[in-house]
């Protein structure tokens, strides 16, 4: 159960990455609201599965799903640049975080 | 720098400061001081989003806050030196300047 509240955190993050875009795009109150919720949502089930789960492991794959589901949403949804220098970028970066919070 | 990156990299800062205190907080006060470096990281991403890629701006706030949370944990609080720990922190770094160079590009070229 705890694995699956892990992913659950880890898709509720990647909204959380895409309700930035939304709310930066139209600033009211709904977006906010919107943005509060998935991003209070991603750290609820993130403390769940961490009770658990090691929290290395628990950061590096709620990180690893948030930030690559984040921009890859942004790539689909919100124009974001398909450079494939950004895309191996953003990959060293996620991969290095994976690898520290693995061997942290 | 830009005002966008120094944006990203002022909230980087302060989810380092959060991550420290989620860890160490041994009152109240440390508590509500977490609280709010955690609504100011916040913040500051939001307002770094205004102009560079949610993408990238997340991408470099995590890869920041996580170089910042091992160099304080060796540093300040006596986790233990690896030399691997290090060797990632710099390909990182090499990601997040790498990162930085080809959104500038993009942003003079498309805008």
């Amino acid at each position: 159960m705890s694995w699956f509240y892990l992913i659950i955190a880890g898709i509720f993050e990647m909204l959380g990455v895409g309700s930035i875009s939304q709310f930066n795009q139209k600033k009211n109150f709904s977006s906010l609201i919107w943005l509060i919720s998935v991003f209070s949502g991603s750290f609820i089930f993130l403390y769940f599965a961490m009770r658990v789960l090691p929290m290395g492991i628990s950061y590096a794959i709620w990180t690893g799903i948030g930030a690559a589901g984040g921009a890859i949403l942004g790539m689909i949804f919100y124009g974001e640049s398909k450079d494939w220098r950004r895309i191996a970028c953003i990959a060293i970066i996620l991969g290095s975080v994976i690898g520290l919070k693995l061997i942290g | 720098m830009s005002k966008d990156w120094l944006n990203v990299f002022i909230g980087a800062f302060f989810e380092i400061l959060w991550v420290i205190g989620m860890k160490h907080s041994q009152n109240w006060l440390e508590l509500l001081l977490t609280a709010v470096a955690i609504v100011l990281s916040f913040y500051f991403l939001i307002k770094a989003g205004e102009s560079i890629p949610v993408g990238t701006s997340y991408a470099v706030f995590v890869g920041l806050g996580t170089a910042g949370t091992v160099f304080t944990g060796i540093l300040l609080f006596g986790e233990p030196f690896k030399v691997t720990k290090i060797l990632l922190v710099f390909i990182l770094l090499a990601g997040v300047m790498g990162l930085k160079m080809v959104t500038r590009e993009k942003g003079a070229s498309e805008k």
